[in-house]
């Protein structure tokens, strides 16, 4: 293992009982090559600075806990080499996001947007165990896949514009949620689903940034489920008019 | 520098206990980095509504008869009018390019049993189309099909 660089990491400190807002704070710290962002805060965290605090659990870009600010982008610190930086590096909470402490983000409104979509498997009747798996073909699975590699790393809210000036927009990620389960076979809530994406501040608030499938470490592309699911939405409404009952079966 | 985003921005929809810090946009929107394109994108609008009030204009020259045609058209020879006019059309161009670069992944995977064509198709079509639109305008503003 080589050693011996240093870099600098300039950190967002904010203590919500001293602080009455986020301030900066620099650690100049021995570095490795093969370290990630996430290695040199866990050493500032371990050997300079307990009281730091910042989210991370598995190393390996599957949770989705370590999201932050680097240099300004919305990186996985876990899977984003430190020496692609400069001498200076910039880490900061999550944009778009209330900040709890230092490097942690507010996540409530989140879950509560990604709770509002269903993100789960709706049926008009539960199916009996003993009928066995419900199977699908390749093409039906290659509909959804892509969308359910999401991990809720939030890098999506991060770097969406809209999100940062409309409060009510459900976000990419709880969309592309949403439209997963919308277009998997298996699924019967497809209906209650576009209600809800017809509602305000939900998909047709996207304008198209095309930002949130940029930064995305799993290359989801929410930016495209957002749009499929604007058109779904609307193709719904055109049925529910003109079909008897609304199209319901 | 980071410019607060909406104060309400990812809050939930009942505060925590804990006092948070408020919610920043990113550094570099809207202009800087990443953002640049989408901002320049959105701003075109101005030019559009811009265009919208030169078309009335237009529209009321008609109205006002053959002479006061004939002095928008002189007037439209004049080098400012020529840049507004380039400009618009860059604008055309830049909207369009990134519209097609981002219209084939919003289509649905499949209507009924149809599944859209690959990416390129998809392009390919919406210029072909753009252009046949593009040559039609021009014949019928050029009197070629109402002379």
């Amino acid at each position: 293992m080589s050693t011996a660089a240093k870099k600098t990491l300039v950190v967002t400190r904010f203590d919500p009982d001293r602080d009455s807002a986020p301030r900066t704070q620099s650690y100049q710290i021995p570095v490795q090559d093969d370290w990630m962002v996430l290695d040199a805060l866990n050493y500032i965290k371990d050997e300079v600075d307990g009281t730091l605090s910042h989210r991370w659990s598995c190393r390996m870009a599957v949770c989705g806990s370590c999201g932050m600010m680097v240099n300004g982008e919305p990186r996985l610190t876990c899977k984003d080499p430190l020496r692609q930086y400069g001498e200076t590096v910039v880490v900061a909470p999550l944009a778009n996001f209330p900040v709890v402490r230092d490097l942690v983000i507010e996540m409530d409104g989140f879950l509560d947007k990604l709770k509002s979509v269903k993100p789960w498997i709706v049926r008009a009747k539960e199916l009996a165990a003993e009928a066995g798996p419900v199977r699908q073909s390749p093409e039906q699975l290659d509909e959804f896949k892509q969308f359910s590699m999401c991990i809720n790393c939030m890098l999506c809210y991060a770097a969406c514009p809209v999100v940062a000036n409309e409060p009510d927009f459900l976000g990419p990620a709880a969309i592309a949620l949403g439209h997963r389960y919308n277009v998997d076979s298996r699924d019967e809530g497809a209906r209650e689903r576009n209600q809800i994406f017809r509602g305000e501040g939900t998909v047709f608030s996207c304008s198209y940034a095309n930002e949130c499938s940029e930064v995305c470490p799993k290359h989801v592309d929410p930016a495209a489920a957002v749009n499929q699911a604007k058109f779904n939405a609307v193709i719904d409404w055109a049925t529910g008019l003109v079909l008897p009952r609304g199209g319901r079966q | 520098m980071a410019r607060p985003a909406h104060p309400h921005a990812m809050q939930p929809a009942r505060p925590g206990r804990t006092r948070t810090a408020p919610p920043m946009q990113p550094d570099q929107f809207p202009f800087q980095g990443r953002y640049r394109a989408y901002t320049l994108f959105d701003l075109t609008g101005a030019v559009y509504l811009a265009m919208g009030f030169v078309m009335l204009r237009v529209v009321w020259a008609l109205g006002d008869g053959s002479f006061a045609w004939q002095a928008l058209l002189d007037a439209f020879k004049s080098p400012v009018w020529i840049a507004f006019h380039g400009l618009a059309l860059v604008c055309v161009l830049f909207v369009g390019a990134r519209f097609f670069r981002l219209f084939p992944k919003a289509q649905p995977p499949r209507i009924g049993p149809l599944k859209p064509p690959p990416k390129m198709v998809i392009y390919a079509m919406l210029y072909a189309v753009w252009v046949v639109v593009t040559c039609v305008f021009v014949m019928i503003l050029g009197g070629g099909v109402f002379p």
